[in-house]
């Protein structure tokens, strides 16, 4: 299966965009990351859930954990109402990730090169751009992990041939 | 003068001013010196790793490694947060309170522990504390990391100034303790009092958000309690130890280290995490300063320069006490003071022993010390743990300037100094 078979729209979110609006982004699609387009609406960088949650979390209760096991539920809850005061920028401003270039596949890239990508991106999304740069949809980690379980799932029968041809045969 | 103590002389200076610019890092500089050292021959392997006068100084460096991993150990405890809200709940939420409470537990945490891992444990939980209040974190810091500063001179294991000045010394933890911690105590008294006009603005009480402090759950944040009890009891046991040291003729450094190796045992925890908190970058900068300053001590030069010193300062040890306070505070406040207390402690250690083993000679080490340990204070790059504050402060979106710092930090350095003055005339040259 190619990357253009597994590509699907997903929405975009802009620098602009409110933590509280890119976290019900991922809530409503089951994204594990955001992808940012610029003003021109082409993606430009991956974010992956796990850095989103940085909007939420204090810098400092990230440096010490044990602090976040002193907020009651009411404290909590004012940490996710913060999430309206902050944007998707204050990720990109922060020394804490790295910007680095939009991990992407080509149109033609097989599942192993599309599971490299993500691998060693640590991104759980991909874009899919040709040669030219034209983007035409996203790959998500679960809809990559869905092809990879169905290759394998058609491959069974001749792995059970090859497995009894071994030396038990 | 001979031409190889010239070449020393000019590696020396030229790496430290580096190691004060911060042109590379401190690290780079002090390893260059010590590589330049040992290519013109002010120094080989023998002097540089075996020598006591001349080499890297193995007291200090398994000292504050053996403290490292036991910091290392304890921070996973989660108690210094558990002790800040506990205090900050006491204090009723009342901001000028909640202050000295967290100025105190700075102060004594940082008499029995390195302050670079005082400030890193206790700056978290305040950020966290002024946020719940709707305060400006920046006057909370900066009085933790000058009470940390302050408080650590009162043990020969507080501050690293005092770490190396023991060992060149042969000081006891029990000196430490009887000469610097009646003075801490009452510089400590007289900051707290300071910190209610210094950062006056900072006092303002809302009923709603104090309710917000009173809201957390200082409990939840000891994760293991089983730990935390067996790394207190470890932790006493090495206090006791070093209490004890000069009576069982051990070393500090055995006695920080064996807390450790005992503290790993008992913790069951993965290297991952008690080797985390070892500032490696720091004991290998120790070592690169100690193998630039043993180099001096090879090539003649501290002993020249001690010979001239003992002449200048004759019989006036009160004199010497008095310029070695006041220079030592404004020296430590424009370099980092554990590089000028690495350079100075040879030659302070040859006037204290031309004066013969006398009670005035002998307290030009606490000079040297209080006026390094608090001479830190006075600016953002006085003492490591400032360096640290200010940079927990920036990433948590609260800069501290340099300015800012400073003009703080002259005014406690000026008084405390100044307080400590009558302390050494009272006490040791009256």
């Amino acid at each position: 299966m190619h990357a253009s078979e597994l590509a699907e729209q997903v929405p975009t979110v802009t620098r602009e965009t409110t933590a509280l609006e890119a976290a019900r982004v991922i809530a409503e699609h089951r994204l594990g990351g955001l992808i940012v387009a610029n003003d021109a609406g082409v993606p430009v960088a991956v974010v992956p859930g796990t850095q989103v949650l940085k909007l939420f979390v204090p810098r400092y209760v990230r440096e010490d954990a044990s602090l976040a096991h002193v907020y009651d539920e009411a404290g909590a809850d004012e940490l996710c109402a913060a999430l309206e005061d902050k944007t998707v920028a204050a990720l990109f401003d922060s020394d804490e990730i790295t910007t680095q270039s939009l991990p992407s596949v080509l149109p033609e890239d097989t599942l192993v090169e599309i599971a490299a990508v993500m691998v060693e991106a640590h991104s759980p999304l991909v874009v899919v751009r040709d040669r030219g740069g034209s983007y035409s949809g996203v790959i998500t980690f679960a809809r990559a992990m869905a092809a990879i379980a169905a290759a394998a799932a058609r491959r069974q029968p001749t792995t059970d041939t090859a497995d009894s041809d071994g030396p038990d045969a | 003068m001979t031409v190889q103590a010239i070449l020393a002389i000019a590696v020396f200076v030229i790496a430290y001013v580096f190691i004060a610019t911060e042109k590379i890092p401190r690290v780079a500089a002090a390893l260059g010196g010590a590589a330049l050292m040992v290519i013109i021959g002010a120094t080989g392997a023998d002097e540089a790793f075996f020598g006591e006068e001349t080499g890297i100084d193995w007291n200090v460096i398994f000292l504050l490694l053996g403290m490292m991993i036991i910091v290392g150990v304890l921070r996973q405890t989660g108690v210094f947060e558990f002790l800040a809200i506990w205090a900050a709940k006491r204090a009723r939420a009342k901001p000028y309170r909640v202050m000295v409470m967290l100025v105190l537990i700075t102060a004594v945490a940082s008499a029995a522990l390195d302050n670079v891992t005082t400030v890193l444990l206790v700056a978290p939980v305040t950020l966290l504390i002024c946020e719940r209040l709707g305060t400006n974190p920046v006057p909370y810091l900066l009085a933790e990391v000058m009470a940390s500063n302050i408080g650590g001179a009162a043990t020969l294991i507080g501050d690293p100034p005092n770490i190396i000045i023991a060992s060149r010394s042969d000081l006891s933890f029990n000196d430490f303790l009887v000469n610097m911690a009646p003075i801490v105590v009452l510089l400590l008294a007289v900051f707290v009092v300071m910190c209610r006009f210094l950062f006056r603005k900072a006092f303002v009480y809302h009923a709603d958000r104090a309710e917000r402090v009173m809201a957390l759950q200082e409990r939840e944040a000891i994760t293991d309690p089983a730990l935390l009890w067996r790394s207190l009891g470890v932790l006493a046991l090495v206090l006791v130890g070093f209490v004890a040291h000069s009576a069982l003729h051990v070393e500090p450094s055995i006695v920080a280290m064996l807390g450790a190796g005992l503290l790993v045992a008992v913790s069951g925890l993965t290297s991952g995490k008690y080797l985390g908190d070892v500032e490696w970058e720091t004991l290998v900068f120790f070592a690169g300063l100690f193998i630039m300053v043993g180099s001096l001590v090879n090539v003649g030069v501290i002993g020249q320069l001690g010979e001239a010193a003992t002449d200048a300062v004759g019989d006036n040890y009160f004199a010497a006490a008095s310029g070695l306070l006041f220079g030592s505070a404004i020296l430590s406040g424009i370099v980092d003071n554990i590089p000028y207390v690495a350079t100075m402690a040879p030659l302070v250690a040859g006037l204290v022993a031309s004066s013969g083993g006398s009670t005035q000679g002998g307290a030009l080490w606490w000079a040297l010390a209080l006026g390094a340990d608090l001479g830190g204070n006075a600016t953002a790059v006085g003492a490591s743990a400032n360096v640290v504050v200010t940079g927990i402060a920036a990433r948590n979106g609260h800069p501290i300037s340099f300015w800012t710092f400073t003009r703080y930090g002259v005014v406690v350095t000026g008084v405390t100094v100044l307080l400590s003055w009558p302390y050494l005339w009272l006490r040791y040259y009256l």
